[in-house]
């Protein structure tokens, strides 16, 4: 295989914009564990739910996945909130090993949420076949840039200007982050902690609805679509360190340059052990991660 | 036999909940088991394949005027006009619940024959469980060519495996360059499940006998979340051919990035499964015009056996898709073992196996391009001869092997 | 306080050689084999569970990777056996200690990991290895090993239809796997890891001899679960990556206990004696329909279960023994 100055820089390239949306679908997880400690294990399902949505929006309404964007964030936040207040808020109520109860009931609900695409959406292979952007591709000194990935990369970084500002600058999230530092004390201002929680979940799950929309143009759609980034999720979040939202960001960043950089360097089979060896390495020199505070 | 009477009571109480298991011991009746994925990643497969044995059923069981075996009259005359009942069970691509379920639709359900079963894995255990049990398995799909190499007595496969659609390929390169095409060199896209590596290894293999060069061999991981490394290193390379063998998902995401990545190969062949399906055609259909498929079967045969066509809108009815190369085999593989245990008029394993030792159904009494149904002492049908077929202007024609060619190929595929 | 606990410790000892005694002779009175199925099935998940139990309930270390070891039990005993000839009990032997080996090398720098942390470390080395075995061409790569079954046969642990043997096995196994948990209990190991449960800063003060005392744990942990993981492969007498070293396993050895009580002696044993036969069930007659609807059968029981009983469902059966459990 010969390996041209001109691969490199696409495969770099490509890796970018692949790690900026990774970094995307992980900042809700991020948000959620920041706020609260809690790994969500159907994280993986919600983007599935996500880009099922904008899917039938796109077969039944003819919305561009562009412009189905807000809505779906918008469902997908109502959805991440009835999810915190019908199972969530009473798995961290739990007594007893409330890590274990918030670890499981997130992942029964996985199988859960698989089992209902399943049988609502039958266990066919789906995707948005026309849109404003699926297919497009532009081109600059012969490294050629997918325009989907090249849009999610920009509301991606949009996104996370965005969030940045809301945690910073608005009441709410000042709630949030007040939260999170001490809930008990929150609860002595006044400050509804289960609403709070909510909201998070809501916004968790909105940013998940956003990368969903942004995939299903390029991406084919199922009932199981959501494990292979589950996990990669996972890893992003705890390499940028649990908690902190501009980790996730970084994190995006690295495992997507790192996934492409291995594919050159291994057989691309083994792609994915370049990303979960530098997680690895990263944990053992910053058991936190490369920006977790707590 | 006592140990049987008493499995019946057993796995009746078991099955209490099931209903209506009285019935079965009923010599009017014959229970064939189904063995497919219908939950998981792939239960699409199942389902699809379940409408497809349905179609054999009703062609079995009712009376039709086609030319295939079995399809006039009512049931099988060879046991008094019995009719068939299918169980299907789940095995959800794994290997131990294939056998366990393998192992209950032999001692509870009674069946008298197996057929499955779309994974390859899966296929290994259900096949060494028929294989204790003596009853006969009809591999209907799995073109995996290990399979019938392991000295099993009651492993039958109609159709195709990998080695032998591949060497079609093959053949169909060399009539290429007969005409003047430049094929060189290749580019193996695999995915790295058993149906992509023994693909891989089969197509190596010819590779290196016929004198083609392979210059990328490029297995990745199955559902990755992202292929542009990997296809960037196809373009590079920039064969004459490029050559996938990839299930559904991996097989549109590979279009859609070879799209934005600008790589347009010469050509393209691949090795079915994602490349036979609608909803790949569904997805990136535009960008897939002179593809070229493998196949065992090819609806162009209507033409010349309007029959095909008639089944294949009594598929197209129950499932809403037109015969491809899996549901194809899958409806062959129900009527293969059916015509067997006709002629055994017994549904004692040995004697089913022994009838299905001697098939031999022409061509013409399928629905397949095949010679014939035939098996070597190895359980494999040597006379279905695979077919290639091209993707031209929204439907597939079939270009090779001369015989049942209908078009000349389009070379380079734009 | 101390009699009241030892005299629980040989009551358990009492019910527990009663339960396996009963066990025994079930096989002789059910003597369909897709029940025995279900049986060998739920007393190898609840003998996995048990081992699992011993590093995340107890020692609090919860990994998500124990499917590497099964898959290391299960590669071993099969390479040994179909390239070298050694007989599956050596290679069970050999598959529990490269385990146990690997888990003490694994252990030295996880440990130091906390929380969800090391639980995505432990996921993701048992990702890498299952990665590197789909591409590691003399061990099968994707084609996996068939094993040859030819004929019944103790000393190569292999029987063509009966399941009594491997139902033997596994009871035998679960009962190890018990009794190690028993023992470790009142040991000085159970009593530092009680101790570092109720009382963080009492692992400050105690740190390397729990830290070693943890490795410990997770080589008996490893060793047992690979043991199982080479009885599972000759049970399936098939094993290709996915089917002994897939996340999936990680999950079912771990649901068990968690169900059943994380850190229990009998939480394990109890949800496997719930969940197998019921995901077995559901997918063997309700699974068919190709529509899921075992998926939200059995994903919603998990959700339900978790949240009724955060404790498990052992607390059911014995009050006190909550009160053991913390």
């Amino acid at each position: 295989m010969p390996v041209t100055a001109e691969t490199i820089i696409q495969s770099l390239a490509s890796g970018l914009l692949m790690g900026l949306l990774y970094g995307l679908i992980a900042v809700g997880l991020a948000l959620i564990f920041g706020l609260m400690d809690v790994v969500n294990f159907a994280h993986g399902e919600f983007l599935m739910i996500a880009m099922y949505a904008t899917f039938f929006l796109f077969v039944f309404f003819a919305i561009d996945p562009l412009l189905a964007a807000p809505l779906v964030a918008a469902a997908l936040f109502v959805f991440g909130a009835v999810v915190y207040l019908l199972i969530v808020r009473f798995a961290v109520r739990a007594k007893a090993n409330a890590g274990m109860v918030q670890i499981f009931s997130t992942f029964g609900l996985a199988i859960v949420m698989r089992g209902l695409a399943q049988y609502f959406f039958t266990p066919d292979y789906r995707s948005v076949t026309h849109s404003w952007l699926g297919g497009k591709t532009v081109s600059v000194a012969g490294i050629f840039l997918p325009v989907p990935q090249l849009v999610g990369a920009l509301v991606a970084i949009a996104a996370f200007g965005a969030l940045y500002l809301f945690i910073n600058r608005t009441d709410f999230g000042r709630a949030l982050e007040a939260t999170r530092e001490d809930a008990g004390a929150v609860a002595l201002v006044g400050i509804d902690k289960n609403k709070v929680f909510a909201l998070g979940w809501g916004l968790g799950a909105a940013l998940v609805g956003l990368s969903g929309a942004v995939m299903a143009i390029f991406f084919y759609i199922y009932p199981d679509v959501g494990a292979s980034f589950a996990l990669i999720a996972y890893v992003t979040v705890a390499l940028g360190g649990f908690g902190s939202v501009f980790g996730a960001f970084a994190g995006g960043i690295i495992v997507g340059l790192v996934e492409a950089t291995t594919a050159l360097l291994l057989p691309p089979s083994l792609k994915a052990v370049g990303i979960y060896a530098v997680y690895l390495l990263v944990v053992f020199i910053r058991p936190r991660g490369l920006f977790g505070s707590m | 036999m006592n140990i049987t009477r008493r499995n019946v009571l057993l796995g009746a109480t078991a099955a209490a909940a099931l209903g209506p298991v009285a019935a079965r011991a009923q010599t009017s009746e014959i229970v064939i088991g189904v063995i497919y994925p219908f939950s998981g990643a792939s239960a699409q497969m199942g389902v699809d394949a379940q409408k497809s044995f349905e179609t054999a059923l009703d062609i079995i069981n009712k009376n039709h005027d086609f030319d295939l075996p079995l399809a006039k009259g009512e049931g099988l005359p060879g046991l008094g006009g019995a009719k068939i009942r299918l169980v299907f069970a789940d095995h959800q691509a794994d290997p131990q619940k294939g056998r366990a379920e393998t192992e209950r639709l032999i001692t509870q359900e009674k069946v008298c024959a197996v057929i499955g079963t779309y994974q390859s894995s899966v296929a290994v255990t259900v096949s060494q469980i028929c294989e204790r049990y003596q009853i006969p398995f009809i591999s209907a799909d799995n073109s995996s060519p290990s399979l019938h190499k392991r000295g099993l007595k009651f492993y039958f496969r109609a159709a195709p495996h990998d080695e032998m659609f591949s060497a079609a390929m093959f053949n169909f390169f060399d009539a290429m360059k007969k005409k003047g095409a430049k094929i060189d060199t290749l580019s193996l896209f695999h995915e790295d499940t058993i149906f992509g590596t023994d693909s891989a290894n089969a197509q190596l293999k010819l590779a290196a006998d016929r004198g083609y060069k392979v210059i990328s061999d490029i297995k990745y991981r199955s559902n990755s979340p992202s292929l542009s490394a990997e296809v960037q290193q196809l373009k590079t390379a920039n064969a004459d051919v490029l050559m996938p063998s990839s299930y559904t998902t991996d097989g549109i995401l590979l279009v859609k990035t070879m799209a934005e990545l600008g790589y347009k190969p010469n050509a393209i062949v691949a090795q079915n499964a994602g490349f036979s399906e609608k909803a790949l055609y569904d997805a990136v259909g535009d960008n897939l015009e002179g593809v070229i498929s493998r196949g065992s079967f090819s609806l162009d045969l209507a033409a010349k056996r309007p029959m095909v066509g008639k089944i294949n809108a009594m598929f197209k009815e129950k499932s809403g898709k037109d015969f491809n190369d899996l549901t194809s085999r899958q409806f062959m593989g129900l009527l293969v073992m059916a015509e067997a245990i006709n002629r055994a008029k017994s549904t004692d394993g040995e004697k089913i196996r022994d009838a299905l030792v001697a098939t031999d159904i022409p061509g013409e009494q399928t629905i397949m391009p095949w010679k014939r149904v035939k098996f070597d002492e190895m359980g494999q049908n040597n006379d279905a001869d695979p077919v290639l077929l091209q993707y031209i202007g929204g439907k597939f024609v079939t270009i090779f092997p001369p015989q049942a060619a209908i078009a000349e190929a389009v070379w380079p595929m734009k | 306080m101390d009699t009241s606990f030892a005299r629980s410790r040989r009551r358990d000892l009492i019910v527990a050689f009663c339960l396996a005694a009963i066990a025994a002779v079930v096989p002789l009175f059910v003597k369909d084999v897709y029940v025995q199925n279900i049986m060998v099935l739920t007393l190898m998940w609840g003998a996995l569970s048990q081992s699992w139990n011993i590093l995340s309930g107890y020692c609090g270390q919860i990994s998500l990777g124990h499917a590497m070891y099964f898959g290391i039990g299960a590669y071993t005993t099969a390479l040994l056996f179909t390239k070298f000839g050694v007989l599956p009990w050596f290679g069970m032997l050999g598959g529990g200690i490269i385990s146990a080996v690997l888990a003490m090398a694994l252990g030295y720098p996880c440990f130091r990991l906390r929380g969800h942390y090391f639980v995505i470390a432990t996921i993701v080395i048992a990702e890498i290895v299952l990665l590197l075995f789909h591409n590691w061409d003399w061990a099968g790569a994707a084609m996996g090993i068939d094993i040859p079954v030819r004929g019944d046969s103790w000393l190569k642990f292999q029987f063509t239809r009966s399941k009594l043997p491997y139902f033997y096995f596994a009871l035998a196994l679960a009962c190890v796997a018990w009794f190690v948990t028993w023992w470790l209990e009142d040991s000085k190991w159970g009593y530092w890891w009680r101790a570092v449960k109720d009382n963080p800063d009492a692992a400050e003060s105690l740190g390397v001899v729990v830290f070693n005392s943890k490795m410990g744990a997770a080589a008996v942990s490893a060793f047992l679960v690979a043991v199982g993981g080479s009885f599972y492969g000759q049970f399936v007498s098939y094993i290709d990556p996915e089917s002994v070293m897939g996340f999936q396993f990680s999950l079912l050895m771990a649901l068990p206990a968690v169900l059943g009580g994380i850190g229990t002696l009998w939480g394990p044993l109890l949800g496997a004696v719930i969940l197998i036969p019921l995901t077995e069930l559901t997918r063997s007659f309700i699974g068919g329909s190709g529509r899921g609807v075992d998926l939200i059968v059995y994903g919603g029981l998990i959700i339900a279960i978790s949240l009724a009983r955060p404790q498990g469902l052992v607390g059911l059966f014995s009050p006190r023994r909550k009160e053991a459990a913390r």
